[in-house]
Parts: C-alpha cells; sequence; structure tokens
C-alpha cells in the first residue's frame, strides 16, 4: 500500500513545476528547462587546459539525451557540473530553473537530478541492495516510515524486488547497476544522468541497463542525459550531442548525428557499424541510405533492382566455406580436455569440463557473458590457476582417498584431464611454469591498472627483465622496449621519460599491451582488451592486435563481448556457457548456424550476421565471412552489383 | 573470496534476528570473560557459549574456525615466542639457548585458546551480522559521546564502508598479482629483501586503484546527498525484544561462571 501511495505522489511531483522555495534564482515561468548552459566555461586548475569551454546547451523535461565525445572531451565534466559536483569557472547553469552556481540550491538540485556512474562497485554505500537504496532517502531525511514505500517503488522500477535483502557483492554487473539506478531513483529525481554506465557491463547487463533506463524516460517521464560510447544507445535518444575538445560539436536528431561521417571523424569519434555497411554498400553501386538497424539495411538491399538470379542452394555455400577453413596446420597451441575448476575447492564450479583445442597460427575469439567461465579458462593458460595435480603438494595417494571420501560426485580432478599449453603439459607438477609463463602472455582486463613503475620504460621492461636468463645490457633492453612501444603505435621517445599515470587511457592500455609482449611470447592471451574505451580507441586496438598477430604472436586468444570485433578479427571462436565451451567454430558459422542458441544465451551477434539473417528471411542466401568487407562483397555480389565497379558508374 | 573474517552470511537465523546492540554487549562480555578466565575449566565455559551461539546462526563449527586462518601467523608467532620465553617451571627440554618448560607448554597452549577463541567470537559476530547493522549498533551504544561532540555517526560509516571494501580490494590485490605473475613477477621465493622488492609491483597499483575508489564513492556519496549527520534520518530502527534479553542474559552468566571458577579454583595455571 505504500508503494501505491508512493507512486501517486511521484506521478504528482512530476506533473508540477519545482516551487521555487529555497530563494534559488532564475526560475523561469511555469515550466522550466530540466537543465541550461550558458556559455559555461570549466577547468580543473588555473593552469591546465579548459575541459569545457562556453558551451550553451538546453534539455527539456522529458527529454532522452545522448551526449557523445573521444575520452576526455568534457563528457564527464558536464555530468558532474550539472549535479553540482563541480561549479563552472565561468557562465550559468539552471537545472529545473535552479541556479547551480549557488550552493544553497545544491541539496534541490542533486535531489532532482542524479548520476548513476561508471563502476558499479565504487558507488554502493552498504553491502545489502535495501540498504544501499535507502542511503539516499535517508540523507535527505525521508521519514522511517515512507524509506520502505520508496524502495518498493525503485527496487520495482529497476526490476530488483526479488533482491531486496541480497548482498551487492553476489549480483552481476548489470543487476549492480541497477540496483545503483534505484539508489537514484529513490530519491525521486526529475533528471538522471548517466555517465557510462553501461561500459564495464557485458551486452546482456548492458541490455538490462539501457531497457530499464527507456522505461524509466517512458513511462515516469524522467528526463534522462545519458553520456555513452556506444551508438546503439545513442540512437534511442530523442536527441543526441556531440562534444569535441570541450565544445558542443553537433547537435540533432540520433540520426542526423550518426551519420555524419565527416564530422564525426573530425571529432574524432567513428560511424556506428552499420551505417559503415551501407557506405560500403553504396560503394557497390548499390543504392542503400544511411540506417541504424540491421533489419533497414536488408530491407533497403532488396529494394535494388537485383541484376542476378538470387542463389538458392545453401548447402554448396557452406561445403565452399568448410573447405576453405580447413587448414593443413594440425599443430595446437592448446589442447583441454575435461578441464574442470572451482574457486576455493568450492561446491560452484566454475570450469565444468571445458573441452577445446586451439591451433598454432589461431587469431581465436572467447565469447560468453560474465560468470561463463571464460576469464577462469583464461588464467589455465598461464597456469595462474594450476591444476590439482601440477601443485607441489600434490600427492596421488591422498587426492584418490579424498576423491573417495567425497564420492562419485566430486568431479574436480577428473584423471583424464588435459591441458597442454604451447608444448608444456600443465597437470605435471614438473613443469617449468615459468618458462610457460615467458611464451604465453597475458593481458587482464582494464590492465593500466596494473602499471606501477616510475616511467613507462621501467615498466615495459620489468618483463623483459623477469623473464630473461641472462642480465639484458642496457641496448637490448632499449631495443626491445622500443620495439615494443611502436608496435603498440606509441613514439618510444616521446613516451619512454613519461611516467605512465599521465597518460591518456587508450595510451596506458596500449603501454600496459607493450608490457606483455616486450618479450614476444608465442601465445598471447587477452580478456577484453578494448573494454572502456572510446570508438576510436577500440579501433586502435583491434589494429594493434592484427600487427602483433601478424610478425610477433604466432597464437592470439582474445576474450571478448564485442562480436563485431571477434567476427572481424578471428578465424576460430568458442562460445562459453556455466563452464563449458557449448560451440567452436569459425565466426561464420557460428554466428549462422548456432545464432538461435547464442540469442537465447543473451548474446549478441554481429551486424552483418543479422543483416544476413534478415536476407535469408526474406529468401536471400548470402554466404561470406561475416567481416564487414567480405559480407558486403558477397552481398553486392548476390545482387549482381559490384563486378563493373572499376569500369563502369554505379549505375548503368 | 578468500576472506572469511568480516564478512556476512545472511542466513536467517535466530542471531541474524537479534539486535546489533545486544550482540556487540555480548561481545564485550566475552572479551571480557576471555581475558578473566585463568584456567581450562573456565575457557571451556566460554568455548560453550561459542558452540551455543554458532548453533543459533546456524554456523557451522568449521566455518567458524576458517577465520582462524587469517590470523594463522601472528598466532602461531605469538604462541612460539611465548614458549620460548616462558622461563619458570619444571624444564623438559632444554637445547643450546631454548629452554621449554611444563607450565610453559601449560601456559602456551592456554594463550592460544584464548586466542583463537577470541578471533572466533568475534568474526561469529561479524558472520551473523550486516556491517550496517553493526555500525547502526555501533553507533547508538555510542551515542552518549555525541553530546562531547565526538563524531560518532562518521566513524560508524567509515567502518560500514571500510568492511565493504576488505573483499573487493582483496579480489583486486589478487588480480594484480596475477597480472604481474603473468610478468614474470616472483613472490614466493627470495630473501626478506627481495620479497618486500617483489609487493611494490603490487602494492603500487593498488594504492592508485584505492584513491580512485574512494575518490568515486565519495563523488557518488556527494551525488546521493550526503551531507553528514544533520537531517538524516534511519530506515531500520533498532528494536530490544526478547530475544536481545535471552543474549544479555546469556552473556551475563558467563561472565558469572568464569567469575566463579576463578575464584573458587585455585589451580589456575
Amino acid at each position: 500500500m505504500n508503494e501505491r501511495r508512493q507512486t501517486t505522489s511521484y506521478e504528482n511531483q512530476a506533473l508540477h513545476a519545482p516551487e521555487d522555495e529555497n530563494g534559488g534564482s532564475g526560475a523561469i515561468g511555469e515550466n522550466p528547462l530540466a537543465v541550461k548552459f550558458e556559455n559555461v566555461s570549466f577547468s580543473y586548475g588555473e593552469e591546465e587546459k579548459e575541459a569545457l569551454h562556453r558551451v550553451s546547451l538546453e534539455v527539456k523535461q522529458g527529454e532522452f539525451v545522448a551526449i557523445l565525445g573521444h575520452n576526455g572531451s568534457g563528457k564527464s565534466t558536464l555530468a558532474r557540473l550539472i549535479n553540482g559536483l563541480l561549479t563552472p569557472t565561468e557562465g550559468k547553469i539552471a537545472v529545473l530553473g535552479m541556479d547551480a552556481g549557488d550552493k544553497k540550491n545544491l541539496f534541490e538540485i542533486r535531489k532532482n537530478a542524479g548520476i548513476v556512474f561508471q563502476n558499479p562497485d565504487n558507488q554502493t554505500v552498504a553491502s545489502i541492495v535495501e540498504d544501499d537504496v535507502a542511503f539516499g532517502p535517508e540523507n535527505i531525511g525521508v521519514p522511517r516510515e515512507e524509506i520502505g514505500g520508496r524502495i518498493d517503488f525503485a527496487l520495482n522500477a529497476v526490476g530488483m524486488q526479488p533482491y531486496r535483502r541480497a548482498e551487492t557483492a553476489r549480483l552481476s554487473g548489470g543487476q549492480k547497476q541497477r540496483v545503483a539506478i534505484a539508489g537514484v531513483l529513490a530519491l525521486m529525481p526529475k533528471i538522471m544522468i548517466l555517465d557510462e554506465s553501461t561500459a564495464m557491463l557485458d551486452p546482456k547487463g548492458r541490455r538490462e541497463v539501457t531497457e530499464t533506463v527507456k522505461r524509466l524516460n517512458r513511462e515516469n517521464g524522467i528526463t534522462v542525459i545519458s553520456i555513452t560510447h556506444f551508438p546503439e544507445e545513442a540512437a534511442q535518444a530523442d536527441r543526441a550531442i556531440v562534444l569535441n575538445r570541450g565544445e558542443v560539436a553537433l547537435q540533432g536528431t540520433p540520426d542526423e548525428v550518426l551519420k555524419s561521417e565527416e564530422q564525426l571523424l573530425t571529432f574524432n569519434l567513428t560511424l556506428p557499424r552499420c551505417v559503415k555497411i551501407c557506405r560500403e554498400l553504396r560503394g557497390k553501386g548499390m543504392n542503400v541510405p544511411d540506417a541504424l538497424r540491421a533489419e533497414e539495411i536488408a530491407e533497403e538491399i532488396l529494394n535494388n533492382p537485383a541484376k542476378r538470379p538470387f542463389e538458392k542452394s545453401a548447402e554448396n555455400m557452406f561445403a565452399a566455406i568448410n573447405g576453405a577453413d580447413e587448414r593443413k596446420n594440425n599443430e595446437f597451441a592448446v589442447e583441454c580436455a575435461d578441464l574442470y575448476f572451482s574457486y576455493d575447492g568450492g561446491e560452484e564450479h566454475a570450469l565444468n569440463g571445458v573441452n577445446l583445442n586451439i591451433k598454432k597460427g589461431d587469431f581465436f575469439g572467447i565469447i560468453g557473458h560474465t560468470g561463463s567461465g571464460k576469464s577462469t579458462f583464461a588464467r589455465h593458460l598461464n597456469a595462474l590457476e594450476k591444476l590439482p595435480t601440477a601443485q607441489k603438494k600434490y600427492k596421488p595417494k591422498k587426492e584418490k582417498k579424498r576423491k573417495k571420501q567425497a564420492g562419485a560426485a566430486d568431479t574436480a580432478v577428473a584423471p583424464h584431464t588435459v591441458l597442454n599449453v604451447n608444448g608444456y603439459d600443465l597437470s605435471d607438477k614438473n613443469t617449468d611454469f615459468f618458462a610457460l609463463r615467458s611464451s604465453v602472455g597475458m593481458v587482464f582486463q582494464y590492465p593500466e591498472y596494473q602499471l606501477f613503475a616510475e616511467t613507462v620504460f621501467a615498466d615495459v621492461a620489468f618483463g623483459l627483465k623477469n623473464f630473461s636468463k641472462t642480465p639484458l645490457s642496457e641496448a637490448e633492453t632499449a631495443r626491445a622496449v622500443k620495439e615494443a612501444l611502436e608496435k603498440v603505435g606509441l613514439s618510444y621517445e616521446e613516451v619512454k621519460d613519461k611516467s605512465p599515470f599521465e597518460l591518456s587511457g587508450g595510451q596506458k592500455r596500449r603501454v600496459a599491451i607493450a608490457g606483455v609482449i616486450v618479450t614476444k611470447p608465442k601465445i598471447l592471451v587477452l580478456d577484453e582488451p578494448a573494454a572502456g574505451l572510446d570508438p576510436l580507441g577500440k579501433e586502435e586496438i583491434a589494429a594493434l592486435l592484427k600487427r602483433v598477430h601478424e610478425d610477433w604472436c604466432e597464437t592470439v586468444i582474445v576474450v571478448s563481448h564485442d562480436m563485431d570485433e571477434i567476427a572481424e578479427l578471428c578465424n576460430r571462436a568458442a562460445v562459453f556457457s556455466e563452464g563449458k565451451a557449448v560451440f567452436c567454430d569459425s565466426p561464420e558459422r557460428l554466428f549462422t548456424q548456432h545464432a538461435e542458441e547464442l540469442l537465447k544465451l543473451g548474446l549478441d551477434i554481429p551486424e552483418t550476421a543479422k543483416i544476413q539473417r534478415e536476407l535469408r528471411s526474406r529468401g536471400v542466401n548470402v554466404q561470406s565471412d561475416l567481416t564487414l568487407k567480405g559480407f558486403v562483397n558477397a552481398a553486392a555480389q548476390a545482387m549482381g552489383y559490384g563486378e563493373s565497379r572499376e569500369t563502369g558508374g554505379p549505375e548503368e | 573470496m578468500k576472506v572469511t573474517f568480516g564478512r556476512y552470511m545472511p542466513k536467517n537465523s535466530f542471531a541474524d534476528k537479534c539486535d546489533p546492540r545486544g550482540k556487540l554487549l555480548l561481545l564485550i562480555a566475552y572479551i571480557a570473560a576471555v581475558f578473566t578466565a585463568k584456567n581450562f575449566l573456565a575457557l571451556a565455559v566460554v568455548a560453550a557459549v561459542l558452540l551455543v551461539c554458532a548453533a543459533a546462526s546456524k554456523t557451522s563449527i568449521a566455518q567458524v574456525l576458517r577465520s582462524v586462518k587469517g590470523v594463522l601467523f601472528l598466532l602461531l608467532f605469538t604462541v612460539i615466542v611465548n614458549l620460548f620465553f616462558y622461563k619458570q617451571g619444571d624444564v623438559i627440554l632444554h637445547w643450546g639457548f631454548i629452554r621449554i618448560t611444563r607450565q610453559g607448554v601449560f601456559a602456551t597452549l592456554f594463550l592460544g585458546a584464548r586466542l583463537i577463541l577470541l578471533v572466533c567470537g568475534s568474526s561469529l559476530l561479524t558472520l551473523t551480522t550486516s556491517p550496517v547493522s553493526l555500525t547502526d549498533g555501533l553507533e547508538s551504544l555510542l551515542t552518549p559521546l555525541k553530546w562531547v561532540r565526538f563524531p560518532v555517526h562518521e566513524l560508524a560509516l567509515i567502518m560500514s564502508i571500510a568492511l565493504r571494501f576488505i573483499p573487493i580490494l582483496s579480489d583486486e590485490t589478487s588480480r594484480i598479482m596475477s597480472a604481474q605473475k603473468a610478468r614474470g613477477a616472483d613472490f614466493e621465493t627470495g630473501g626478506l629483501i627481495r620479497r618486500v622488492k617483489a609487493v611494490i609491483p603490487v602494492l603500487i597499483p593498488l594504492l592508485i586503484s584505492a584513491f580512485r575508489r574512494a575518490d568515486e564513492l565519495g563523488d557518488a556519496m556527494d551525488a546521493r546527498c550526503y551531507s553528514g549527520s544533520k537531517v538524516r534520518t534511519k530506515y531500520k530502527k533498532l528494536r530490544f525484544t526478547a530475544r536481545d534479553l535471552a543474549v544479555l542474559f546469556t552473556g551475563a552468566v558467563m561472565i558469572a561462571g568464569v567469575v566463579l571458577f576463578r575464584i573458587y579454583f585455585a589451580w589456575n595455571v
């Protein structure tokens, strides 16, 4: 009953303009703008460059605005200015008609404009869900009897009511972020700011959060200002604003903004993948206007007059792909059979019998949602988790006895477990694990958080010094470090003496990768190497990995949530679910033949595969690899376009 | 997650539902009893109380004992030092400068038992009490200090946040250690100086990350209107019930028992 009363009073609140009862100045008329910036500038220190420069913008109540921009464009500063966490050095900000520069309004503004931050762990105050949601209402002095109703309202709105008494630490990333949203909602705000709130989530968590936010905007009339790197998210907004070097560079509907290539490129952003596909298709002489959704693109492709009959039989094409993929190489970089593992010897198995072989020379992708065991598997490749038989204290007899006692259900130490990595037997305790590690490079998630040395040079040289058997001369070290830094696209002279901490986010990431590849490992394992970067940063990482695979590391294994990246880079990929590798195939077949299962697992498929599906459902079979170029070529060919590109014009 | 000490495991047991103030007072009585106890019989009374509490909180003895693992090194160190430096009594082993006496062995066992009981008791409290209610209880018990302008609320909040971040930072430590291990760092071999040096690549990123987290958490709290205790209300009200009287009664019985043993049995260790 509390809940009902709360909801109604909340709706009433949303309908009426706030009264200017706190003596704040600047109320404009009956229904003030949600946010109004007038020539706002901000810098973090007198010496520093301005983070925002004379920004003017308006957000109406009930609007859903996406803010885009490269790293360091001033997006986060903007969010913090609205909420009064920062105060502008120049200019005026009005939030719901209240002057944000006036300290007296601060409380009222924060009550009405909540922020959801990027890292779910760092914005949770309490360890139990309901206590955390209660934190805001407690702070603003809501009477005890009403707080329960507010928690009900907020948790129901984000669909987390069943987890009311759960521990926050045990929730998934998407759930944690929804609790964070509930924590803000419990303050009954009119504006919600999302500061890259989905950057650290997997596709499933991202979907949970975006859907929740969209619903809050539509159904509860909450103004949403969403700062994001994901074009799919920006596409859902009413309006998109692009920031570049602290200035508003571009404004318009997401359609207008996301399709203007020349402009996006100058602002260090990239076109969404769908738009890129449309452009490529036009290059083949087809008439495909820019679109942001796979269905639209498929529709547009078919609106072109077919210049030749459609390919009917799918089997032939599959056979062709199958043949192309079977290379002669039968040497394995990783051989793994019946791999079981549970943390701390607990009941829950993180790995539940993994069977997976990875060939030498593969660019191998591993996909799966959070908790599917893919990161745990990656840790095994570097012997960071050792098999029971490889542990120093392992005694075969004792183990048998223990197993007998535990009964047949205990499969954690299956006797037939095989794990060979680069020729090293990881189930044998006499294996030289140090040598193994020097031949298997491992880049963890957010590797820049592991940088520690005073200079970039020292940090990159760390692994080199550890692994070299004889001390290296300074010249040798310098040469290796230089090569590694250049391989990741950084200028040796420019960065070597800098502290790693004064570099930008993307640069730090690349320094960290350089610190791993500096020993030229045969196998390179990366756990979500592009997570949290802006689109341009992601492209740089992809290009870097291609270079490394071509001439440094024979086998590259990349764990990723980004299906487009997998389709573009990998020649094989495995899908993990519940501690097992459930599918392992070439991306072409994985994303076509197992598309249904992947979607059911809450995973995504690449845009190219989506268009391909749409085309097939309309009777056109386009069989190709799923890289952008490969797919566009095949699609154009299927329709009879593209062959005469060099000689004739785009249209006959 | 390897740390069991300081972790709350909700079990919906009798102990979970108790008022944190009662539990805190019981813990204080428990600690006092451990220190008052002069012989094993008295410690047995305390241990019996611990068993009853474990049963009331549906926690297995094994789980309670696991918390000792975290301080095992400290425990062994204290015990061994005590064993070597206990001088009085009949010598049962004399080798070089090492002299171990029979009374020394007894005293050492007694000390060990005491320490284990202490750790188990405190960890049982954190296992059955969420950090929030623990700090609520502490805040409530310390209310008198507010009159002398002692920042009781702030202290309680700092404590609950610290408790919440223990598992996060411990996970982070193992993550950074793994990353540096993969880059060839060696934490297991070498002399003291080498080992201390090996810790630097872990400590620095960990500190930086802790500061970054603190910064972000501060912003997040500000953004949710935190402004100290001025207008703050509390969602959860502490209620003292019959259940909590039973808790206090247990504490009183235990103290009485230990004191009686102390007075009426002369064969102290």
